[in-house]
């Protein structure tokens, strides 16, 4: 953390310690400090959970203070706290890299660093390594398997008798996916069923079903639109022509073609919102570019799921009727729901398979 | 001196029209350039297509002159491959208009892509589980082949007449040869041979590929109930042979009072009366196919139906489909003296040329009016401004290309001139 943000923020106190800063505006500060001592819970109580050193944690703690307000440098820390933390925590220690050892931004010179007993190297590149070696043992597990390796399946399952049709996943969809008008991934279908008293109503919220065996994919005549490991269907924006067959192709209607409209008039710099998706900045649409003259659809939000999380209308679902998850991993609440009494596909006498099901 | 039909009717009348005739052509141009102009400065937001109806007048005049081109070029086979008697008069005529038919519908495809700069994707990326990837290589096979039998077919007369004319068509003529300029009989025997061979060829791939699989586009789409059929792609070969022999037909007809070519009345009738034979074959199948369509009661067929008949376009399919396309030419041919009146069979021609139009129309958008899952947007569409005027211009292109070919070509066979 650099000094300046350090100085800046209220921090939470460690009893016992230099928590009495005499700053200005102590008033202010005081009365945040003492909500978060509420909250707060005893360090030594904590670390005495653990089966290390509490004496080591809450002196590095506070050194750690130190370093976060400036009067301790990052090196002269890791100096000082290195033979330390590698006699407590062995190989862990050894093995893992220091955020502040961390090449590129980290806030220890090389020289230093050199000298630490821990890893060096980002937390990215360990990260890799750390996955590549997972993945190998993985693949030799069940080298045996249907070959999909560890991608996930991803699947969504809507809870109608949860879904309160209040359209929220469709204005999250809108904002996450900067779609423009008459291009709307999700929508909610409302049916209602009955003459008063006896009266129904459902709503059926329509994201593209990422079909197993998806039509529009068949009748591409490019291949722009194609199936993934992970279970989403893709669109490749730079190859689509733009002949509109998969719209025709599709059961669901979940298809739209991007005309190039843009919400002019209606904010200021409509025409400059651009389309983060498959987390490619593709600059203002008012120059026309992909997506503008290319079909779209819902892809699960699959920037968000690269980076591990849920689609922008699973997570805003006031009513929580929407569950993403893996349907292979037989520990996942989707998989459960989705092999529940209650569960349903949209067209199922299409054989197209979603991968979005819905529970009665 | 020349074989060319409009040297020889040099009458001040004759070429009054013909200056009339390019200026009309010239002035459709410039109204359907507009239309360009409005469609590239706009993209698709100068249609009246939305997401819920995709595919609208550019689709359906699209797949309304392949079924030109492919019914044209069924016609030319009677001459080189079925040897039909006297049909190699209107041969060279009918693998032109199957060119020129072809160009047309390949630029209606071109300014419907979303993106018109990347018509070549189709060649660079395939899919071999796409209908519309193999029509591609089709189209440009059958380009292919249609071109190669139109050289077959005229090259004995290019030679000629380029031997004849020092002028531009004598120049023309000459490049088009291909330096081939031997006229020993056995050469005409090879291009004889080599005709044929390329009729056989251009059969299959113009009955399955071209127009059935033009068919079997909409066939695959299980997602609309409306399309999805197989009689469909049958239904789309009967219907565009009726169009290709209208079209012939009335060429015919026309050419002949234009210029000082004699009508044949037998070949007139000859076609006449293959041409209400498809129009009734084509009638009943379409017949059969509403019938089960409506007797399914399966909403998605039961709604395009009575949208084709009662909605907003019933016009298009009882006036255009079934009195132009039908109820018109059955009329007007329905006596054998009247098959031999080339008034008669030309206004027949006419009215089906309309007619398929509103066939075409009729397939494409019906199917995509009813929504496809309960709730949607119902669609909605009539053609726009931009695209009527841009589908006059690309017409109008095609028929310039059709005269001025007419003009440079020796289309008609030298020897049937009769002054």
């Amino acid at each position: 953390m650099s000094e300046s943000e350090a100085a800046d923020e209220p921090m939470p106190t460690i009893p016992g310690s230099s928590g009495d800063d005499s700053e200005d505006s102590e008033d202010f500060d005081d009365s945040y400090d003492e909500m978060v001592d509420v909250e707060a819970t005893d360090p030594r109580v904590e670390l005495e959970k653990t089966t290390y050193r509490t004496d080591l944690g809450i002196e590095m703690a506070e050194d750690a203070r130190r370093v976060s307000r400036g009067e301790l440098s990052s090196a002269a820390y890791w100096e000082k706290y290195d033979d330390d933390a590698a006699t407590e925590f062995g190989d862990d220690y050894r093995e893992t890299p220091n955020p502040a050892v961390d090449r590129d931004d980290g806030t220890i010179d090389e020289e230093t660093a050199e000298t630490l007993g821990c890893s060096v190297g980002s937390m990215a590149s360990v990260a890799a390594a750390l996955e590549a070696s997972e993945n190998a043992a993985d693949a030799e597990s069940k080298s045996d398997g249907d070959g999909d390796g560890d991608d996930p399946r991803w699947g969504m399952v809507i809870d109608l008798q949860k879904c309160v049709g209040c359209e929220s996943c469709t204005v999250a969809c809108k904002a996450e996916n900067r779609t423009p008008p008459g291009v709307s991934y999700n929508v909610v279908l409302e049916r209602e069923e009955g003459e008063y008293p006896n009266v129904s109503r459902t709503n059926v919220p329509r994201p593209c079903m990422q079909c197993e065996k998806p039509p529009c994919v068949q009748v591409c005549p490019v291949s722009a639109t194609y199936k993934m490991d992970n279970g989403v269907v893709n669109i490749d924006y730079d190859r689509c022509i733009g002949c509109r067959y998969c719209m025709v192709a599709c059961p669901y209607d979940a298809r739209y073609f991007d005309f190039g409209e843009n919400y002019d008039g209606e904010f200021d710099e409509g025409g400059e919102v651009t389309s983060p998706e498959y987390g490619t900045d593709r600059g203002p649409r008012e120059d026309g570019e992909s997506p503008v003259g290319n079909v779209r659809k819902c892809n699960f939000c699959h920037h968000r799921l690269e980076r591990g999380e849920e689609p922008a209308c699973v997570e805003t679902c006031v009513g929580d009727a929407r569950y993403m998850g893996d349907l292979e991993d037989t520990d996942s609440d989707v998989n459960e729901l989705a092999s529940s009494s209650r569960a349903f596909q949209l067209k199922e006498k299409e054989g197209t398979d979603p991968n979005v099901y819905y529970l009665k | 001196m020349s074989t060319n039909t409009h040297e020889t009717t040099a009458a001040i009348g004759g070429r009054r029209l013909r200056f009339a005739w390019y200026v009309l052509l010239v002035a459709l141009l410039a109204i359907g350039g507009y239309g360009g102009y409005l469609r590239l400065a706009e993209g698709l937001r100068a249609t009246n297509l939305s997401s819920t109806v995709p595919w609208g007048a550019w689709v359906a005049f699209y797949i309304y002159f392949v079924g030109l081109s492919a019914g044209a070029f069924l016609v030319s086979t009677l001459s080189n491959v079925f040897e039909v008697d006297g049909m190699h008069e209107i041969e060279r005529e009918a693998l032109f208009v199957a060119i020129v038919s072809m160009i047309v519908a390949l630029t209606f495809v071109l300014v419907d892509l979303g993106r018109m700069d990347r018509l070549w994707h189709p060649f660079a990326w395939r899919q071999p589980l796409s209908v519309l990837s193999w029509e591609v290589h089709a189209y440009a096979l059958y380009i292919i082949v249609l071109s190669g039998e139109l050289y077959f077919s005229m090259r004995r007369d290019l030679v000629a007449r380029s031997e004849a004319d020092d002028g531009l068509r004598g120049r023309i003529a000459g490049l088009l040869t291909l330096g081939r300029t031997e006229t020993s009989e056995e050469s005409l025997e090879t291009d004889r041979t080599w005709l044929k061979r390329l009729g056989m060829v251009g059969i299959p791939l113009a009955i399955v590929f071209v127009h059935g699989g033009t068919g079997n586009l909409f066939a695959v789409a299980a997602a609309r109930s409306y399309w999805f059929s197989a009689l469909f792609p049958v239904i789309f070969i009967t219907s565009a042979v009726v169009s290709g022999m209208a079209l012939i037909a009335l060429l015919y007809v026309l050419r002949a009072r234009l210029g000082s070519r004699a009508l044949d009345t037998d070949l007139l009738e000859r076609m006449a009366a293959l041409f209400v034979g498809f129009v009734v074959l084509d009638a009943s199948l379409k017949v059969l196919e509403a019938f089960v369509g409506i007797y399914s009661l399966h909403p998605g067929h039961v709604e395009s139906w009575l949208t084709i008949m009662t909605g907003e376009m019933w016009w298009s399919f009882w006036v255009v489909m079934v009195g132009l396309g039908w109820i018109a030419p059955l009329v007007l041919l329905h006596r054998r003296d009247w098959r031999r009146r080339p008034a008669l069979v030309a206004a027949a021609g006419a009215s089906v040329v309309l007619g398929v139009i509103g066939t075409r129309f009729n397939i494409v958008v019906p199917a995509q009016i009813e929504p496809a899952l309960y709730g949607l947007p119902t669609g909605y569409y009539v053609p726009s401004t931009p695209e009527w005027l841009l589908s006059l211009g690309i017409v109008a292109l095609g028929v310039l290309i059709y005269t001025i070919g007419t003009e440079l070509l020796p289309l008609v066979p030298r020897g049937e001139i009769h002054d």
